[in-house]
Formats: structure tokens, C-alpha cells, sequence
């Protein structure tokens, strides 16, 4: 069963692009390119501060919690998951509507998916909320941290009302949602603990997605470790691993003429965490745009410049139709690393109502060939636009 | 090729009422077939319309108590992780007083694939969900708002409640709907953090929370399905009444062909191929074709404009379904009409053009053939009637060994191949019973003469007769069925409905409303009732185990002095005292025929149902007739069913005592309780619109097998028009031989008397076949319910009247031209000078 | 046994009226055989027609077997025609839904005068024994006309009308015809009156009569030695 209005959504978010965006269309993938207009813009300059930015900005347009994780269960095997909460202001903060019950500002889209070999899970909830309020279907909250749609939350385990603790409650998080289908359910009930500091990109938390300066608010913990446990396909395992979770907000994330992306994020072996991507379009001389995060063990990042990252597709496969790389060459020459970034399933399309790739990868030395003893990393890689 | 044209329609120069009668079966056939499937097309398109929409296809939450829910009621079982939807639903007076439904959703949570999704597709939602919002709206609803389809885009007409979010006209909304978002329409409503009910996709709720009434869509039976059965019979009756018009056709066809039979040998020897001729044929019958179809299609859209309130109020009444009363065609619809009157043009003539091709330049043969071709003909007619009928014997058959209420379109077959089977059988039947009738009057020459001349005429009376036969048929079959069901419905009202006083207090009131009234001094009995949903989860019977998984209502009844007398039960196991102790006991539920005859129930079947506190098995003690009724109900005593399946209080019926004052007993009601306008219903209000749905029901069935008869007199009339002149040609020697004028019209009326009474007399039998058929197989397998079978003398009588009259009216006008033409010119005719 | 006083018949035509009889005279008697002769449209048939009351006169009378035709009824013309008339058409006329036995005593039986032996004996005499199961659109031309005088002579009728009773015939089968007919109304013993415009058909009746220009008189020319 899925929700009427995909389409509608669609078209509200690519602004009249279609699924399969257009060359010539002007507002870039799912409508992120669009004017900012009224609402606020992320700028240089703008500085992070917490723990108010873990929860919701309504001023701007658009803005999401980004969890993805690596796991394995008691017997080696990999499983991995991903949950997403996005949020989207209905209207400009100036002609919001009077907080009467049902009136909505804010429009909610929450995925969830788990996989696990070629099987691959995935649901998606929708909700409205008026920003004046707390508690409604969906919503944010930044002390102590929650985010959720429904019954899917992502929430501080430190309690509050313990006064005693002066923890900071982002450090500590459970993650549930569950979601009933066909196949005999699917879900997780997870904790997450971070074991490193958030960590701000580019320029304090400015990140720059175009030549021509727009960008967003941008910051990541990419050092959760995470327990628990994991359903799929009504069977229950308990699983441990590494997270990912990306804070985005922005008004124009992309240049109108960007029509997608491919972005990487990877814990390597040794320690450190590479965030890269590219966005395809819009670069100085009207080609792509790199940037990305070299972090250190201890979460010292490091900005890298579009300069300072080679991104090569060299295999691609065909999901639901589409011509999608499954098989990156991924250099940083200023960190010594040159991988070769690969999807070992390539069936991870998220057909939600905007569709987008999102699975699993491993990452090997460049001159390694094919031997999986020498794995670098793993990681999650996700490409849109396609 | 255009000369041959012309002289091929030149004849219809001379015989202008040949193509008068071609016309008219064309134009008569294509109306009631098109008018019919006009009211089918713009009633589906209604109930595409309601499916799309809310109310059906979705599992409904309400409170237990009747309260309404609110808005924390919703985030509390979203939060819970349950798939819900909020529904919010008022209403609202339009501008020219008719009631509108205003309809509140959420499209985010709405579950999906309903048509409001399609209509949605292109709209932006952003419009939808934030002011001014936007109030989607059928185009036919406009004229209600007061404005007018042009303006309609983005208008904001004001009502009493305020002013409305500007209108977005959408197609697929059932007429009378206004549907917008939530929060416009809580604004518009007033009803704060109120909704009126909780949806959710079928099945996705496995049971109802806490505190909450679930309602499964399966419960809420589709209006497209309800209705499909009455449909199918109205399809059944076009269906006749387009065969019925394609004889007149295929006798107009036939008269004209051969009387043009030497023109068409001149044309053939003057070098036009026999191909060509075919082909000009196939061309003059298209024209016409084109022309009788059109006006068929045109007239039929106006019958239908004209049945179609009868039909919107049948429907609406009996099956809560909502049809509009304007005609709302798809493109398809003109399509098709015209394709299905051209096909079957093309059927009836294509006899003709088969003739056509086969005819030899020289062939004098025609006249010397017809009497073996005639045999032939009939001989063919009696094989095809045996394949019919061994057709009808095979589904016949087959039925019997289906289960009751299964096989509707196979019943209509059946009855289909009784029709026609008869209809072929006639012609040699009555060809056999004029022979053998001609060897009787040897010694009366006239006599003689009139039978042998009959027979003579029966290869142009023959299809003339059958369609008579069936539309008489259809007629007495009909009205047997329903005078049956009427005398059958009544008496079942009149022993269902036996409080004189229906009250339905709010839900919180419902006790303290009782404890009054049983302190009443007019008020004998009182007899609460009480309602629950539940699913049929086992059926322990003596083929054992099934589990059907069917959602059931369970409604509570008082077993007191007043209702066990008189409540009708069709089968018990021990009898009707044993069976109302059991019930009485609450050892025991009944089940209504309609749950029996699906699911195949006899009395001391165990069933178990779901109930609030794990299952609950009951014995079948009876079964119970409830017409009217599209579900499968289960009858408990009320305190039981208050008790076992914590139902909601529905009503009271009271029984006054003798000499009670009904005025003073409900102005205190009123007074004491401030209940609704309607929360008081009078029994003989009940049994008046009951009743009242009842005509409404088969108001149309009716008027459709009047129309058919009408049709079959038509064909009768044609024919014997068409051959008129043929005739006077043959009466003329018989009169220059010394028969008076006035003897020919005489013998003439008694000769077609005498075969539309014979006809009439074949019919009687075939009706009651036909009856039998209705109530035994349609009805079963339409409604769920078995009717006796009643068949009036009166109908009889009426049946056998009609057909004298209708064939006298037909040979009235022949008659009477003969009559009345001069002596002089019969002799012209006669001699040729 | 027919009888014309100064009749006369006009008829509306689109050139205006046409009187066809303009005061005929016509005496025949029992017994007695007359042809009568005329061009085309020179009113035979309506005299024949006013003959058998099968329509009246404008002016003048017209008495059939005593009766004056115009003093009847319909109904009673139409028995009159019954009890005394044989009529033999052009067009044969017979009734197709009967047999050759049926339509041959058809009126015989109409008139209540069928004697069985006459009838069989007529249905040998015109060569229609074993044909009497065949139903007329079976039989040849010349059959059927044969069959069609049996149905007139049947009632041994007073009187014989026949209107070019050989006209749709070749020549041979013509002739076998008309001296059949000739032979059996001298058997019945009936009148005979016969519209043809044949001289060699009209040749061997009593007597010849012409038509011309609404009057009759004796025929001119070849035919004339004979009337």
C-alpha cells in the first residue's frame, strides 16, 4: 500500500520535474534547487550551536536527520540500515497559518530501511505539523533529543528529569521503528552511543554545494557505535556495529542547474571517517562539484576542497530500470587514500515517492584487485538524480 | 454503382411504411437498450464515484459510546504505531437547499489508491494543505454552490457556515461531496480538535483498540456491488427488449428483400456482380442503421433522463447508494450503443444478405420454393430450440448442483435459454397445431380456408409471434415475481415490525430512557435492541469444520410476549417453542437466510465469533427470512449480546398497552429527554417507507416489461402493415368468389385472435416458469433470500387479455383498411387494370 | 340471364373523366356463349366487373339472374355472385394456401353445391387427377388455369365469366385450354361470357359483340362472318 499522493509529493518536491529529472530542468534533484526566497539562508558564517540545532529550524525550507549504520550479526553476517527523518516547511515563516488544530506549516517524510543480502526493506511515513506546536504527529525536540514520525523515534536514552545528569543527551540515543508488511515485518530497536564528537564540514559547518556560494548547514556524528536489535522478514536478530548520522538544513541546498548527487561515507579500518561527494553540475567550469571531510580517529575534520577529491564511476549496474555506478574509484590524494568504493548488492533502490539509491559499501586500496582480506572500510553510499 | 443505389432504395419510395417499420424496430430496440444502459453507465459512474471516496473500502474506528474523537485520540494511535487517518465529516446546506457533505481528511495518512488520489495527481498538495486550502468538488455539485462550470476554478462561494476555500472542480467526486483538508474543514465545521471517525486500510487493523468500535470495510458492502444484481437485471431486461425490436427488423428486412427480389435479378442481369449487390446491401443497411441507431440512442438518453430519478431514488433507498439524477455518460457509452444496435442490425440482416448472395440470375424459384424453403425454415427452428434447450437443461443441471446463491449470470442464462428455446419451438408448433386444426374443418370451407391461409401468412407473423411470446412471458414472470415478493414482504413487515413506537436515544441516554419508559403505565413492553460487529471465524456443521472469516452483524432482540408470536422463522431444529427457548435462554443465536444460504447454515450449526473478550460459539437455533437486507446477520437476545459482545445500545421498540395516549407518552418523551426530531419513529411511519422502497424497487422493472410488450405489439402491428397490401391481393378472389367484406375483416381479426390466444395460452406456462426462475434462482443468488412462488389467476387472465388485445389493436388498423376500401380499388389490386 | 339497360360508367382519370361505358345494351340467355372483343383499355373488364356485381353502374341497370345488381346490398351481391357466378381470371387467382383438390371445390363448397362426382369428374377432365395434393404455385400455367376454370365450373354456376382466361398461355396449351373450357360449359350447362381480344378465341362461341368507344356492336372485319 502506498500513499496516494506519491505523485502529488513529487511533484510538489521536484517542483514539476518528473522522477526522472529533466537536463533542462531548472530546480535540481527533488526540488532542493529552488530559490530559497523568503525563507532564512544558510550562510558562511552561520555558526552551529548545540544542542539547539539538533532539532528542528523551520525557518528554512528543508532539513534532515540522516542515520545510516554497518552491522553484522552474532554470526558475521552484514545487515545494514538506514533512517531518515526529512522535514519540509510548507510556506515562508512570515505567511504561516494561525496554529488552529489540523493547520499545518510543516510537512514530515521519514524512511526506513533495513537489508540484508538481496533482500532489502523499505518504508516510508508522511505527517504534518504546525511549528507553534510540540507533541504533534512529528516533530523535533533538542534537549533532551528527539525526533519522530508516529512510533519511528530517534531519542536521547539520558533522562531528563535526572538533574544530576549533565550529559549531553545527543551522545546517547535509542532508535525504534517497526513497520508491518507483507513479508512478516521489518524493523529495529537500537542504541546508539557516540564514541567521538560531532564533527562541523566545511567551513564551520557551512557547506558549500555550488561554485557559485549557496550551500547548507551541515554537520555529522560519525562515530556512533550501535547494539541491538534487528528485524527483517519477521525474524529477529541481535546485531552490532558502526553509525552514521548526518544534520543537514538549508534553503537551497543546490545550484538550480545540480541535478543530483553521489555521496560517500565511510569508517575505514584505521580509524578515520571520509565523507565525500560530488554534485553532479553546477562546478566552477559548469561540471561537477566535490567536496568532502577527511576526520581523524579523534574527530579532528579536515575540509576537502573539490580540488582534493577524484570521484570515478567504473561499474554500473541496472536497478529498477536505471543505469545506476555501483563501483567508484574514490581518491584523496591530500590523505594518502586511493579506494575503490563498491555496492556488493546493488539492489538498495529506495522506491519511495522520491525515489533514490541508498546501500551499503565496501572500500579497498586501489591496488588491492579483488581480494576481500584487504578491505579498507565500509560504508554507505547514496546517489540520487538517477 | 450510385444508380444501382438509388434503385435499390427506390423501393422503399413505394413502400414507404416498410421503411417506417425498419426504422422504428431499429429506433425502438436501440432506445430501451441505450435508455437502460444510460441508467447503468450514470449509476456506476456514481458508485465509481462514492468507491473513490471515504466512506467504503476502509475499516472505520468509532468510540464505543458514540462520543465523537478527537484529534489526541488520532496522535495517541499513531504514536502506537497504528496505520489510522482522521476523518472529519459535516454538513452543509447549499445555496439551493440541497444537503452537502462536507469531508475533512488528512491526505498524508489517508491510505491509498482511492479515486481522490487520481484526482489528486496533478494538484499540488501544498495548495491543498495550506490556506486558502481548496474545496474539491464534483462539476454537478456546482449548481448547489451557485456557480456555474466556468467560474467554478478558484471561486469561493460563501454558504451560511462561511465562506468555502476556493473551489477546484473534480470529476471522480461522488456528486453532493465536498472534500478539502482537514484543517479547512474544521474551520468550516467549527469542530475544534473533534473528527468523526478514524479510517484505515482494510485489514491493516487486526483488532479495535481499547474503548473503539472497528468497522471492516468488507462489512461496508461497495454500492457497486450491492447493486450489481439490480443491474445485471435491468441489463437482462434491455437485453430482451433489444431482440424483441431486431425481429421487427429482421421481418422489415426480409419483406424487403423479397419483394425486391426481381429487381434485384434485373439489376444482377443489367451487370451488376452478385458482390456488388451484397455490398450495396450492406450499404443501404448501414444507412439505416446509422439512422434508426442514432434516434435509438437519442431517445434512449431521454428515457433514461426520464427512469433515472426512479431509478437514483430505488437505489439510494434500498442500498444507501448515491446516484446522481443527472445522466453522466462517458464516451464510451455513445460507442457502444451504437456499436451494439449496429451489431445486432448486422445479425438480423444478415440472413438477408446470405439470401442475396446465393440468388441465381435466372432463379425463377422464389415463388415456387417458399412452402419447402418455409419447412426447411421451421425444421431449422425446431433443431436450434432442441440445442437451446439442451442448453438450458446443462446450466439447468449445473445450477442444481451449486450451492443456493451462486450462479446469477448462469440464472439469467437458464432463463435466457427457456426463452428463447420456446420463442424457436413456436413457429413449428404452430405451423403442426394448423395442419392438423385444417384436417378438422375439412367440410367448412372458410374455416379451411382461414387456417390454410394462416399458415400461408406464418413465415411473415412468425417473429412478430415470438417476440410476442416472449415479452407476454417476460411480463407475467415478472409481475408474478414481485405481486409474490409483495405479498411476502408485507407479511414479513407486518410481523417484524411489532412495536408501534421506534426510539433511538443518544447512546448515554439509552439507559436512563429505559428506566423511564418501563415505569410508563402506557407502555406494555419494551423491546431494547442492541448492536455489535464481530467475524464469523468458525462454523462447526455436519461437514465439518470451516473457517470462513466473514465480518457479521450482531444485533440483540427482546424474545418477550409481543415479538415471539409473531417473528417468522423459515427452519428450526426443534421446533419453533424449542427454538425460542434456546434463544430466549441465550443458549442459542438465529442466523437471516441471506447468512445461511452463503455460508450454507441449517440449524445446530455451531458458529464462533470474535468478541471483545476472545470468541464466543453459539448454536443456530432457527433461520430467519430478513428481505431487504444486503448482509448476513446474527440475531442474539439483547442482554446477551450486551453481555458477550459488549454491543452498543441501538434502540427500543415500545409496545403500548391497549387505550395507551401515544400523544401524551412521546410529548413527555420529548420533554423529558430533549431527543432529536428523529430519535422517535413511528411504526406505521416504517412500515410507509418501507413499502414505499419496495414500489421504488421494481418500479422500473416494471415499466421496462410494459415497454417490451409494448415492443412485441409494435412488431405485431409492422408485420401485418407490411404485408397488407399482400394481403388484400389474396383476399380480393375470395371476395370476387362471394365472400362479403365484412365476413374477410371478421375471419382476418379471428385469425390473429385466435394465434395471439394460442400464444397468449403457450406464454401462461413460460411465465410461470419464469417466476420460478426469478424467485428460486435470481432472487436467491441477487439478494440472498428464497420467495414462494405465486402465480394470480388474475395475472393469468390479464396475460391472455393482452395478448388478444394487443394482436387485435395490431390488426385493427390492417382491418379497418380493408374495410373501408372501396370495392373498385380492391378489384384494381386484384386485376392489375 | 344477363341483362345490360343503357349502362354507363365513368371513371375519374388524371386527364379528366373517361366515360368507358356510354349506354350499353346486352342481352344473354341461358345457355348461350358470347365473346367480347376491344383494344386495350376499351372498357371489357369493366363490364365484366359490373356484370359479376363486382361493381355498379353510374347509370342504367344491370339484372343477373333476375336480380338487378344495384337494388342488392354488398352482402347480397355477394351471394348472388356466390349461388349463380363462375369467375376465370387472366391472372389465375387461385388460392395458394390450398390444395388442387381445396381450391378446385373451394367455391362449390362456399356455395354449398359441391357434388363429389362433378368434382371428380372436372379434376379428370382437366388432367389435374393426381395432382391434388400439389399446392398451385406447383403446377404449370396452363394448369393452373385449368385449375381455376375447375374452380369456377365446380357449382355448375348459371353463368361463366371469363376474362382472357387464355391470354397468359402460349398458343397450343391456349387452345387445349379453350376448347376444354368450351367443353365443360356445355357439360355444366352454364352461360358463358368471355372478354378476349383473340378472333380465333372469340371464333367458336354463339356470338361475338365489339367494344368501341363505350357502345358495343357487331364486330367488323374477319371475325364479323360468325356474329
Amino acid at each position: 500500500m502506498r500513499p496516494w499522493f506519491v505523485a502529488a509529493l513529487l511533484l510538489l518536491t521536484l517542483a514539476g520535474c518528473g522522477e526522472r529529472t529533466a537536463p533542462e530542468d531548472p530546480a535540481g534533484f527533488a526540488g532542493l534547487g529552488e530559490a530559497a526566497g523568503d525563507f532564512a539562508q544558510a550562510r558562511r558564517g552561520n555558526a552551529l550551536r548545540f544542542p539547539e540545532d539538533h532539532a528542528a529550524h523551520p525557518d528554512y525550507r528543508i532539513e534532515w536527520w540522516y542515520l545510516t549504520a554497518n552491522l553484522a550479526d552474532a554470526r558475521g553476517e552484514p545487515l545494514g540500515l538506514q533512517w531518515t527523518l526529512f522535514r519540509q516547511a510548507l510556506t515562508p515563516p512570515d505567511e504561516r497559518p494561525a496554529p488552529t488544530p489540523w493547520a499545518a506549516d510543516q510537512l514530515w517524510m521519514a524512511h526506513m530501511a533495513v537489508s540484508r543480502g538481496d533482500t532489502h526493506r523499505v518504508a516510508e511515513r508522511f505527517a504534518r505539523s504546525h511549528s507553534a506546536e510540540t507533541g504533534g504527529q512529528a516533530g523535533t525536540r533538542a534537549e533532551p533529543f528527539r525526533a519522530w514520525v508516529d512510533h519511528w523515534q530517534l531519542a536521547s536514552r539520558v533522562d531528563a528529569s535526572d538533574e544530576a545528569n549533565t550529559d549531553d543527551t545527543f551522545a546517547a540515543l535509542q532508535l525504534t521503528a517497526h513497520q508491518d508488511d507483507e513479508h512478516g515485518g521489518f524493523g529495529y530497536d537500537l542504541t546508539l552511543t557516540a564514541e567521538g564528537p560531532l564533527v562541523a564540514h566545511g567551513a564551520a559547518g557551512f557547506s558549500q554545494k555550488a561554485a557559485d556560494g549557496q550551500g547548507s548547514m551541515y554537520y555529522s556524528q560519525p562515530f556512533w557505535r550501535i547494539e541491538g536489535e534487528v528485524t527483517l522478514d519477521g525474524e529477529t536478530r541481535e546485531v552490532s556495529g558502526r553509525g552514521w548520522l548526518d544534520r543537514e538544513w538549508s534553503s537551497q541546498l543546490l545550484d538550480e542547474r545540480q541535478q543530483g548527487w553521489d555521496w560517500f561515507s565511510l569508517h575505514l579500518e584505521d580509524g578515520h571517517r571520509l565523507m565525500a561527494f560530488q554534485l553532479r553540475g553546477g562546478g566552477p567550469d559548469g561540471g561537477d562539484y566535490r567536496s568532502g571531510t577527511w576526520i581523524s580517529p579523534a574527530g579532528e575534520p579536515t575540509a576537502l576542497g573539490p580540488d582534493e577529491i577524484g570521484l570515478t564511476p567504473l561499474a554500473s549496474r541496472e536497478v529498477e530500470g536505471r543505469e545506476v555506478p555501483t563501483r567508484w574509484r574514490l581518491e584523496v590524494p591530500r590523505a594518502g587514500v586511493e579506494l575503490i568504493v563498491e555496492a556488493p548488492h546493488a539492489e538498495r533502490w529506495m522506491d519511495t515517492s522520491v525515489p533514490y539509491w541508498e546501500g551499503e559499501v565496501i572500500a579497498r586500496d586501489a591496488d588491492s584487485g579483488q581480494d576481500r582480506d584487504r578491505r579498507r572500510g565500509v560504508g554507505y553510499l547514496e546517489m540520487t538524480g538517477y | 454503382m450510385l444508380t444501382a443505389l438509388a434503385t435499390l432504395l427506390s423501393h422503399y419510395r413505394r413502400h414507404p411504411g416498410q421503411l417506417a417499420m425498419l426504422l422504428l424496430g431499429l429506433w425502438v430496440a436501440g432506445a430501451l437498450w441505450s435508455g437502460v444502459q444510460a441508467i447503468n453507465a450514470s449509476a456506476r459512474d456514481s458508485y465509481s464515484r462514492a468507491e473513490a471516496l471515504f466512506t467504503t473500502g476502509l475499516d472505520r474506528l468509532e468510540r464505543r459510546d458514540g462520543e465523537p474523537l478527537t484529534r489526541d485520540d488520532y496522535l495517541r494511535l499513531r504514536r502506537a504505531g497504528l496505520p489510522v487517518s482522521p476523518l472529519l465529516e459535516g454538513s452543509l446546506e447549499g445555496l439551493d437547499g440541497t444537503q452537502l457533505t462536507v469531508i475533512g481528511i488528512d491526505p498524508l495518512t489517508l491510505p491509498g489508491d482511492n479515486a481522490f488520489a487520481a484526482a489528486s495527481r496533478q494538484g499540488e498538495l501544498t495548495a491543498f494543505l495550506t490556506p486558502p486550502w481548496q474545496t474539491r468538488v464534483a462539476p454537478d455539485t456546482l449548481p448547489s454552490l451557485g456557480v456555474n462550470a466556468r467560474q467554478a476554478h478558484g471561486a469561493e462561494p460563501r454558504l451560511a457556515e462561511g465562506r468555502l476555500p476556493p473551489l477546484m472542480p473534480s470529476p471522480t467526486l461522488p456528486p453532493g461531496t465536498l472534500v478539502m483538508d482537514i484543517a479547512a474543514a474544521a474551520r468550516l465545521l467549527d469542530s475544534g480538535e473533534r473528527i468523526t471517525r478514524l479510517v484505515s486500510a482494510p485489514g491493516m487493523l487486526e483488532r479495535a483498540p481499547e474503548g473503539l468500535v472497528l468497522t471492516r470495510a468488507a462489512t461496508l458492502v461497495s454500492p457497486g456491488q450491492l447493486t450489481e444484481s439490480f443491474h445485471l437485471n435491468l441489463t437482462a431486461m434491455a437485453l430482451l427488449a433489444l431482440v424483441v425490436g431486431l425481429f421487427i427488423v429482421q421481418a422489415a428486412l426480409g419483406l424487403a428483400l423479397e419483394q425486391r427480389l426481381g429487381m434485384l435479378r434485373t439489376l444482377r442481369a443489367l451487370g451488376v456482380s452478385g458482390r456488388g449487390l451484397v455490398g450495396l446491401l450492406a450499404l443501404e443497411l448501414a444507412l439505416l442503421g446509422l439512422v434508426g441507431a442514432v434516434a435509438g440512442i437519442v431517445s434512449g438518453v431521454w428515457l433514461a433522463s426520464l427512469l433515472l430519478p426512479d431509478v437514483a431514488a430505488t437505489l439510494g433507498s434500498l442500498y444507501g447508494a448515491e446516484v446522481a439524477v443527472t445522466l453522466n455518460l462517458p464516451w464510451h457509452y455513445w460507442l457502444g450503443g451504437l456499436a451494439v444496435t449496429l451489431g445486432g442490425l448486422l445479425l438480423a440482416g444478415s440472413g438477408v444478405l446470405w439470401r442475396a448472395a446465393r440468388l441465381s440470375v435466372l432463379g425463377l424459384g422464389q415463388a415456387q420454393a417458399w412452402r419447402s424453403g418455409f419447412l426447411r425454415q421451421l425444421r431449422g427452428m425446431a433443431l436450434a430450440g432442441g440445442g437451446v434447450t439442451a442448453l438450458g437443461l446443462v446450466l439447468w443441471a449445473w445450477l442444481s448442483r451449486q450451492p443456493p446463491g451462486e450462479g446469477l449470470v448462469a440464472g439469467f442464462g437458464l432463463i435466457a435459454a427457456l426463452l428463447l428455446a420456446s420463442a424457436l419451438w413456436l413457429p413449428p408448433l404452430l405451423a403442426l397445431a394448423l395442419a392438423g386444426l385444417g384436417r378438422l374443418v375439412r367440410r367448412h370451407p372458410l374455416a379451411q380456408w382461414a387456417l390454410a391461409d394462416l399458415q400461408l401468412q406464418l413465415p411473415r407473423l412468425a417473429l412478430a409471434m415470438m417476440a410476442l411470446l416472449i415479452a407476454l412471458a417476460a411480463n407475467l414472470g415478472v409481475s408474478s415475481m414481485v405481486g409474490g415478493f409483495r405479498l411476502t414482504f408485507l407479511d414479513w413487515l407486518d410481523q417484524r415490525l411489532v412495536a408501534d413506537y421506534y426510539l433511538r436515544p443518544a447512546p448515554e441516554q439509552f439507559d436512563t430512557v429505559q428506566a423511564w419508559l418501563a415505569e410508563r403505565p402506557e407502555v406494555a413492553e419494551l423491546l431494547p435492541t442492541r448492536h455489535a460487529e464481530a467475524t464469523l471465524v468458525e462454523i462447526d456443521g455436519p461437514d465439518g469444520l470451516r473457517a470462513p472469516h466473514l465480518p457479521v452483524g450482531l444485533y440483540g432482540i427482546t424474545p418477550g410476549e409481543s415479538l415471539i408470536p409473531s417473528w417468522p422463522l423459515l427452519a428450526t431444529r426443534a421446533g419453533r417453542d424449542a427454538a425460542w427457548q434456546a434463544f430466549a435462554a441465550g443458549e442459542a443465536a438465529f442466523v437471516n437466510e441471506q447468512l445461511a444460504i452463503d455460508q450454507r447454515l441449517e440449524p445446530g450449526d455451531r458458529l464462533t465469533l470474535t468478541a471483545p473478550a476472545g470468541q464466543e460459539t453459539l448454536t443456530v437455533a432457527a433461520v430467519y427470512p430478513d428481505y431487504g437486507n444486503p448482509r448476513g446477520e446474527v440475531l442474539l437476545a439483547t442482554p446477551r449480546l450486551a453481555e458477550r459482545f459488549a454491543a452498543a445500545p441501538s434502540s427500543i421498540g415500545l409496545v403500548l398497552a391497549a387505550e395507551a395516549d401515544e400523544a401524551a407518552l412521546r410529548d413527555a418523551l420529548r420533554r423529558r429527554f430533549a431527543l432529536g426530531g428523529d430519535a422517535l419513529v413511528d411504526q406505521r411511519e416504517v412500515k410507509r417507507m418501507s413499502v414505499e422502497i419496495f414500489e421504488r424497487t421494481f418500479t422500473i422493472t416494471r415499466a421496462l416489461s410494459a415497454l417490451t410488450l409494448g415492443v412485441a405489439a409494435l412488431a405485431l402491428l409492422a408485420s401485418l402493415l407490411a404485408q397488407a397490401r399482400e394481403r388484400r391481393r389474396q383476399l380480393a378472389p375470395l371476395w370476387a368468389l362471394g365472400v362479403p367484406r365484412a365476413r374477410l375483416v371478421t375471419i382476418q381479426l379471428a385469425q390473429l385472435g385466435g394465434m395471439a390466444l394460442s400464444v397468449g395460452a403457450l406464454a401462461l406456462p413460460l411465465g410461470a416458469l419464469l417466476a420460478l426462475g426469478l424467485v428460486a434462482v435470481i432472487n436467491v443468488a441477487a439478494f440472498g433470500w428464497r420467495l414462494p412462488l405465486h402465480v394470480f389467476p388474475g395475472d393469468l387472465a390479464v396475460t391472455l387479455a393482452t395478448a388478444m388485445g394487443v394482436a387485435l389493436a395490431a390488426a385493427a388498423l390492417p382491418a379497418t383498411r380493408l374495410w373501408r376500401t372501396p370495392p373498385r380499388a380492391l378489384l384494381a389490386e386484384e386485376s392489375g387494370t | 340471364m344477363l341483362e345490360f339497360r343503357q349502362v354507363h360508367k365513368t371513371y375519374a382519370t388524371p386527364q379528366g373523366p373517361l366515360a368507358v361505358l356510354a349506354g350499353v345494351d346486352l342481352q344473354l340467355g341461358s345457355g348461350e356463349s358470347l365473346a367480347l372483343m376491344g383494344e386495350s383499355g376499351s372498357g371489357k373488364s369493366t363490364l365484366l366487373h359490373l356484370a359479376a356485381g363486382l361493381d355498379l353502374p353510374d347509370a342504367g341497370e344491370v339484372r343477373l339472374a333476375g336480380h338487378s345488381i344495384a337494388a342488392l346490398d354488398e352482402a347480397g351481391r355477394a351471394r348472388l355472385r356466390r349461388d349463380t357466378l363462375g369467375l376465370v381470371f387472366q391472372q389465375f387467382h387461385l388460392v395458394p394456401s390450398l390444395n388442387v383438390s381445396d381450391n378446385l371445390r373451394l367455391q362449390a363448397r362456399l356455395a354449398k353445391r359441391e357434388t363429389p362426382e362433378w368434382s371428380a369428374h372436372l379434376s379428370e377432365r382437366l388432367g389435374l387427377a393426381g395432382l391434388e395434393r400439389r399446392y398451385p404455385e406447383q403446377l404449370s400455367g396452363g394448369q393452373q388455369q385449368r385449375l381455376a376454370i375447375g374452380r369456377a365450373l365446380a357449382p355448375r354456376p348459371a353463368l361463366l365469366l371469363a376474362d382472357e382466361p387464355t391470354g397468359n398461355l402460349d398458343e397450343t396449351t391456349a387452345g387445349e385450354v379453350l376448347e376444354l373450357l368450351l367443353a365443360l360449359v356445355r357439360e355444366a350447362g352454364s352461360a358463358l361470357l368471355m372478354v378476349t381480344h383473340s378472333p380465333q378465341v372469340a371464333a367458336p362461341l354463339d356470338r361475338c359483340l365489339r367494344l368501341t368507344h363505350g357502345r358495343l356492336g357487331p364486330a367488323a372485319g374477319p371475325e364479323a362472318r360468325r356474329c
